[in-house]
């Protein structure tokens, strides 16, 4: 969390550098860098249905034109339980064991935005969507033993959200948005990862 | 390049929060919270058609290829929880030379410094295992049926093993053992754990009771 604010620093410093070169139009090429809070859905929820506050994403994206960009994008959750003492029954066994429930998701994800309003606007909603693939790390500890299983999943990952440019035609921008994120993934108790996630944070265009 | 530059370190910065941002479970875990309780039962077997069984007099204690019997004061304290608790459901005390219908197997494991398999029954031939001639039953082997465990790790544990001697000339020479309790995580070679832990491994096996009882 440390490392979360030193990157906040370092982006609101470089704020006033880009605002130098501010000018009529964003070039094409943004960076952008957002701080997650995720809420697993579903039997993510009965696994571990603790909202993930330690999450981040970071994202680049190419604008076609005013409207349309494309891009990829990266982030990370973390999803975690712990449960009292209880004894689980298994063929011929039972165990007693304090379990803690953990899964960290990295998805990698291909982008397609398009802006509902124009460059010029104070505020610029959106809706995205994101394709690709997420590894998903499940990690159930029994006591201090863990069960580890690591995988690969297709993601899918819609998202709505708004920009806010520091001044008009600024190449910096406020970024919060919603994106719901779906992988047909199974293991174990886990039928389907689904999740909300809420993401704000910064969005650079850059020469 | 400038661009090129802010996308490398963006990356870099990204790599390092992958590693910082995860709540670590053993982080803030407590020595109770690390310790696992398994018992594994015979499906097969009827538990109440026992009357007697016999444990024995010390604790068998296996470490990398080395072994010894042991009798310290958590031997001691471990050897009579499991007395009184197998008295308390029913089963009477006998001495091994009375034809006991139980084995009670005791064995300390410190696994700390090699990794060898997990699954009940491992450490049966090992040197410093109770020999089923202990028992009476010279040359025989031990088996353990089908049992499942998810775990492997390098520890130490207690392995408590109910061999069934009452239907003893089965078959192959073998002594089938029909309960099994291991008790695994931090602590668990503590003498001041043992009551919690003793209390545990039975309450969970409520099958495990004579027919008088």
């Amino acid at each position: 969390m440390k490392s979360i604010k030193t990157i906040i620093l370092i982006l609101i410093g470089s704020l006033g550098v880009s605002s130098a070169f501010a000018q009529s139009s964003r070039p094409p090429f943004s960076f952008n860098l957002n701080y997650s809070v995720a809420q697993p859905l579903g039997s993510l929820s009965d696994y571990a249905s603790k909202t993930s506050f330690r999450g981040w994403q970071a994202g680049f994206q190419y604008a076609l034109n005013d409207r349309l960009s494309l891009g990829a994008k990266a982030g990370f959750s973390d999803f975690y339980e712990r449960f009292p003492r209880a004894v689980y029954p298994g063929k011929g066994e039972d165990v007693s064991a304090v379990q803690t429930h953990t899964l960290q998701t990295i998805p990698i994800l291909a982008t397609v935005q398009y802006n509902f309003a124009g460059p010029e606007a104070r505020v610029i909603p959106y809706g995205g969507l994101g394709i690709g693939t997420a590894n998903m790390n499940y990690e159930k500890f029994w006591g201090e033993f863990v069960e580890r299983e690591n995988k690969w999943a297709f993601q899918v990952s819609p998202e709505l959200g708004i920009n806010v440019p520091f001044g008009k035609y600024s190449p910096v921008m406020l970024n919060a948005n919603v994106q719901y994120n779906y992988a047909p993934y199974k293991v174990q108790e886990i039928s389907n990862f689904n999740s909300i996630q809420a993401n704000i944070g910064l969005k650079f265009h850059i020469q | 390049m400038k661009r090129t530059g802010m996308i490398l370190s963006a990356i870099a910065v990204g790599a390092l929060l992958f590693s910082s941002c995860r709540k670590e479970p053993l982080n803030d875990m407590t020595e109770e919270e690390s310790r696992i309780y398994v018992t594994n039962y015979d499906e097969q077997a009827d538990f109440t058609t026992y009357n007697t069984f016999s444990i024995v007099d010390s604790v068998a204690v296996i470490s990398n290829r080395d072994s010894k019997k042991e009798l310290t004061d958590y031997d001691i304290k471990l050897l009579g929880n499991l007395k009184s608790s197998l008295q308390a459901r029913g089963y009477t005390l006998v001495d091994k030379s009375a034809k006991p219908d139980l084995a009670v197997n005791v064995t300390r494991i410190d696994n700390a410094y090699n990794s060898i398999g997990y699954n009940p029954g491992w450490w049966t031939g090992w040197p410093g295992y109770w020999d089923t001639g202990y028992w009476g039953y010279p040359g025989w082997n031990y088996w353990f049926p089908g049992y499942y465990t998810v775990f492997r790790y390098n520890e130490r544990s207690v392995a408590i093993d109910l061999v069934d001697l009452k239907n003893a000339p089965k078959e192959n020479n073998q002594l089938t053992a029909i309960w099994n309790a291991m008790l695994r995580g931090t602590g668990v070679w503590n003498s001041s754990n043992l009551d919690s832990m003793t209390t545990a491994i039975f309450d969970q096996s409520p099958y495990l009771k004579a027919s008088g009882n």
